[in-house]
């Protein structure tokens, strides 16, 4: 079964499975959780290898060079770090050194974001490193072991990273399968040094100084054996798929075998993309569709990624870059793709579109990938469209724009007779209807929301479904109002990683939240779905007149979750939360559920689960009768100390301990 | 007010932290029991790594590998041509691991990751880069209880020739590429144990060459 874990843990386990020796790193959001995890390993034992608290991502980089000439060695980072580690992974290529990275991928400012965008990765492509884009928690982890394979092979002998985008991939939690140790034994070989340090037999040098005779020569060295690497990943791919099960190509073409629409792009985003190719697959006047998703993109699958689109005969290709070109032609990704199309197929290769989306954290949402089709569809009839790139969910700069009087009137003298040739088409616009369901949580940063989500998604996965929970982080000052959403899929084979914000269940961890301005709690809920309320003071009626809503635009239930939690003398209020949701919720059934409660929940477990089965028993819609004040819990130092980065590991993931290696 | 001391609990054997107010000070372990030392595994093999070896289908053919199947071996990397390897891997004679593969090397002298051994890089004559002929004389050297020459030479080129009592210096004339290093550092100048050209320590030659 799988296991519950978030992209930094699922990175963690590909570390560990690849039996890497030596684990420099210097801490970094949001791929913390990924280096605390393994060092909480060597320490307890779990895992042998060497970690090194590294002075600076400078210096762990430096550790993982000299390590990685004579052990596997790997480390992970984000954003600056990356870009501090640049300066010596040159190194790491130039020396031939098989060392792996993990990256978080995230913005890179100014100013300061900590969250995703793939500025960090786009910034290391010319350093020589193979590199890999993970969409998922599982491709993370299978990636990582790929990376040793194909790193250490001996027609290549580079170094690789495999990009995971911050958050809605590092810190959203989702099952994973953790393969087992000898499966991956059996896949990947222990390393072998060529030019160990201190062989006694062969002392060498590594990094001494070349004139330019011998350094172009090295050079032109270096380069054939990064080009090497995509054949090897192809191989190391199918291998995977037979001793593994989950194969692994270049890139993935996800859609009709003859696309004449096609958007390309790296990473999680492409799970939006999933969907809404999905849902334009055969629909009335659209012509095939298909997503390129590329997982290869140093050294880059150029003539692959032209022969697939020549087959598939595609007429007009839109490319999602998650970052930003500074001064070149076209962003990274979309340079690349055009490169290849132009050397490989010359005049017969579809027209390239670019679009910059996803910058800083911004969701590159389901909507978008309509338009982008959307544009591709009206490129493909030969309709204009700009040589630059198009901004996505930019108001003051749209990709269609109906009228002249929606932008200003520079842009519009600019881009005015492309705009009024693109037009925007129902058919490939109209809302996508949900085909899953979606629960928000509002809670207070600090009291435990993720926890209880994170338990429910293991409930929920051991009933059969696919479940996917996504907490917000932000800058927050403990106490302020965060969101968690889960998503709940019935489809076992089909893959649903994307939300349509359209909620089933909004879920308030605090009543005060009511009257938080700045938190619409009804919207996006859907009609007549369910809200739930923590609360002894307000009443079922009272929450309605708050709302202004009536039974058919919503069903209220209340919990005494602060007054259970003081009851039991728990300091959190997410277990009784947890057991309310259940009330609340009937997809995923109570009785099951606790049976995995039962294995999987914070200590003290029978606390803990009591405190979930009154949570479960005290839920009412009815008014019940209600005490005057509300309680207030004496917060315990534990959870003073909390730290989202900690739930990867620590709260529910006690199946960690339980799966047998 | 009274000054309490309070002693940190302390990772190293020898030395403590002791507070005492605001200050924080050092002293010798006293009483607490210092940490155990990890023991270290009494396994000398890790101690060590050893090297792989990369042959080529000449390399193969000349000297066949116990342990592995020579002639298909030979057939495989006939298969792939010139840039056939053989990738070995036997730390103690024994094959532990094999792998026939083509060597992505364009230009193939050049190691991989420009790595140098050590032991096959032959050293260059820089003769030619000296003005000056440096010598040590065997009579003022100190031998092996010095050595400091040696170890400020830039170029490598100062040996030490014998052992104990009667061992001396001397200078490489392929390898010395007259810095005058050496004779700056010599711990006898007095003696004149380093001589340029013959010469002995010349305070004029010595001003001339550090413009003074
Ligand atoms: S002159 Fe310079 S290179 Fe020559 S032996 Fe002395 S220190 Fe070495
Ligand atoms: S420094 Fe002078 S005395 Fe010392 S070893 Fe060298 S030549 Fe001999």
């Amino acid at each position: 079964m799988a296991t519950v874990l978030a992209g930094n843990g699922a990175a963690a386990w590909g570390f560990r499975l690849s039996r890497v020796q030596c684990y420099p790193y210097y801490p970094i959001t949001p791929s913390t959780a990924c280096s605390q995890q393994i060092s909480r390993w060597v320490n307890d034992g779990a895992m042998e290898a060497v970690t090194i608290n590294a002075e600076s991502e400078h210096s762990a980089a430096s550790q993982i060079i000299t390590a990685g000439k004579s052990v596997r060695a790997g480390t992970a980072t984000s954003s600056k770090g990356l870009l501090y580690m640049i300066e010596v992974l040159e190194n790491a290529a130039g020396g031939g050194v098989p060392c792996g990275l993990y990256i978080g991928n995230r913005a890179t400012g100014a100013p300061i974001n900590i969250w995703a965008d793939n500025s960090d990765a786009y910034a290391m492509r010319d350093s020589g490193v193979i590199q890999i884009f993970a969409a998922d928690a599982q491709e993370a982890l299978d990636n990582i072991i790929q990376g040793y394979r194909i790193a250490e092979d001996l027609r290549v002998r580079l170094p690789f990273a495999v990009n995971l985008r911050g958050f809605t991939g590092t810190h959203a939690y989702e099952g994973v399968e953790i393969p087992k140790q000898e499966e991956v034994d059996r896949y990947l070989a222990p390393f072998v040094p060529i030019y160990p340090l201190f062989a006694p037999e062969k002392p060498v040098t590594y990094g001494a100084m070349l004139s330019a005779y011998p350094y172009r020569r090295h050079k032109r060295n270096q380069m054939a054996a990064l080009s090497h690497a995509s054949e090897v990943a192809l191989k190391s791919g199918r291998e995977f798929a037979e001793k593994l099960g989950r194969s692994y190509g270049l890139f993935e073409w996800i859609g009709d075998e003859k696309a004449k629409l096609v958007v390309a792009l790296l990473g999680e985003s492409a799970c939006a993309g999933e969907v809404v190719t999905r849902h334009l697959q055969g629909k009335e006047g659209i012509p095939g569709v298909a997503l390129l998703k590329i997982r290869l993109f140093s050294p880059f699958p150029a003539k692959e990624i032209a022969q697939a689109l020549h087959q598939a005969g595609t007429k007009a290709l839109v490319v999602l870059d998650e970052g930003l070109h500074h001064g070149g032609v076209l962003p990274p990704l979309a340079q690349r793709v055009a490169t290849a199309i132009h050397l490989h197929l010359g005049g017969q290769g579809p027209k390239v579109a670019s679009v910059i989306g996803g910058l800083g954290g911004s969701e590159v949402r389901q909507d978008h990938f309509q338009l982008m089709f959307n544009l591709a569809d009206n490129i493909a009839e030969g309709k204009p469209y700009r040589p630059e790139p198009y901004w996505l969910d930019i108001d003051e700069d749209p990709i269609f724009a109906e009228r002249e009087d929606q932008v200003s009137p520079k842009l519009w003298k600019k881009w005015g007779e492309i705009w009024k040739k693109q037009k925007r088409k129902e058919k490939f616009c109209a809302p996508i209807p949900p085909d899953a369901h979606e629960i928000r949580i509002y809670s207070r940063a600090g009291q435990g929301a993720i926890t209880s989500a994170v338990g429910f998604t293991g409930a929920g996965i051991q009933n059969g479904y696919q479940l996917l929970t996504v907490p917000a982080f932000g800058s927050e000052r403990r106490g302020a109002i965060i969101t968690t959403d889960t998503l709940i899929n019935f489809h076992k084979e089909r893959k649903i990683r994307s939300f349509t914000r359209a909620w089933d269940v909004v879920i308030l961890y605090d009543d005060t939240i009511l009257q938080s301005p700045e938190h619409q709690v009804l919207e996006g809920l859907k009609e007549g779905g369910a809200l739930l309320v923590n609360s002894s003071r307000l009443s079922v009626k009272k929450i309605r007149e708050i709302l202004n809503a009536n039974e058919e635009r919503v069903k209220v239930f209340t919990v005494p979750a602060g007054e259970i939690s003081q009851r039991l003398g728990l300091g959190h209020l997410n277990m009784p939360m947890l057991g309310a949701l259940h009330k609340v919720y009937e997809k995923v059934p109570f009785k099951t559920a606790l049976s995995y409660y039962e294995k999987h929940v914070p200590r003290p477990r029978e606390v803990s689960l009591e405190s979930i089965k009154q949570g479960f028993a005290e839920t009412s819609d009815q008014e019940v009768k209600k005490v005057k004040k509300e309680r207030r819990l004496s917060v315990s130092q534990d959870f003073l100390d909390w730290r989202p980065e900690d739930h990867s590991q620590e709260s529910w993931p006690s199946a960690l301990e339980e799966v047998q290696l | 007010m009274t000054d309490e001391q309070q002693a940190l609990p302390s990772p190293n054997r020898y030395k403590e932290f002791v507070v005492t107010g605001s200050l924080v000070a050092m002293r010798d372990r006293q009483d607490s029991a210092a940490p155990k030392e990890i023991e270290r595994s009494q396994d000398q093999s890790g101690k060590f790594l050893h090297a792989a070896e990369i042959l080529t289908i000449e390399e193969v053919a000349r000297q066949p590998v116990d342990g592995i199947d020579t002639p298909r071996i030979l057939s495989e990397m006939a298969d792939i041509g010139p840039e056939a390897r053989l990738f070995l891997y036997r730390p103690e004679g024994k094959v532990i691991r094999y792998e026939v593969f083509e060597d992505p090397r364009i230009c193939p002298e050049i190691h991989r990751g420009a790595v140098i051994e050590n032991l096959q890089e032959k050293p260059k004559d820089v003769s030619g880069w000296s003005t000056h002929e440096f010598f040590i004389d065997i009579k003022g050297c100190l031998g092996d209880e010095c050595g400091r020459c040696a170890i400020m030479c830039p170029e490598n080129a100062i040996h030490l020739m014998g052992k104990g009592k009667g061992s001396f210096h001397e200078i490489d004339p392929l390898a010395c590429k007259g810095c005058f290093i050496c004779w700056v550092e010599c711990v006898r100048t007095a003696a004149d144990c380093i001589l340029v050209d013959g010469k002995t320590f010349d305070p004029i030659m010595r001003a001339k060459h550090f413009g003074e």
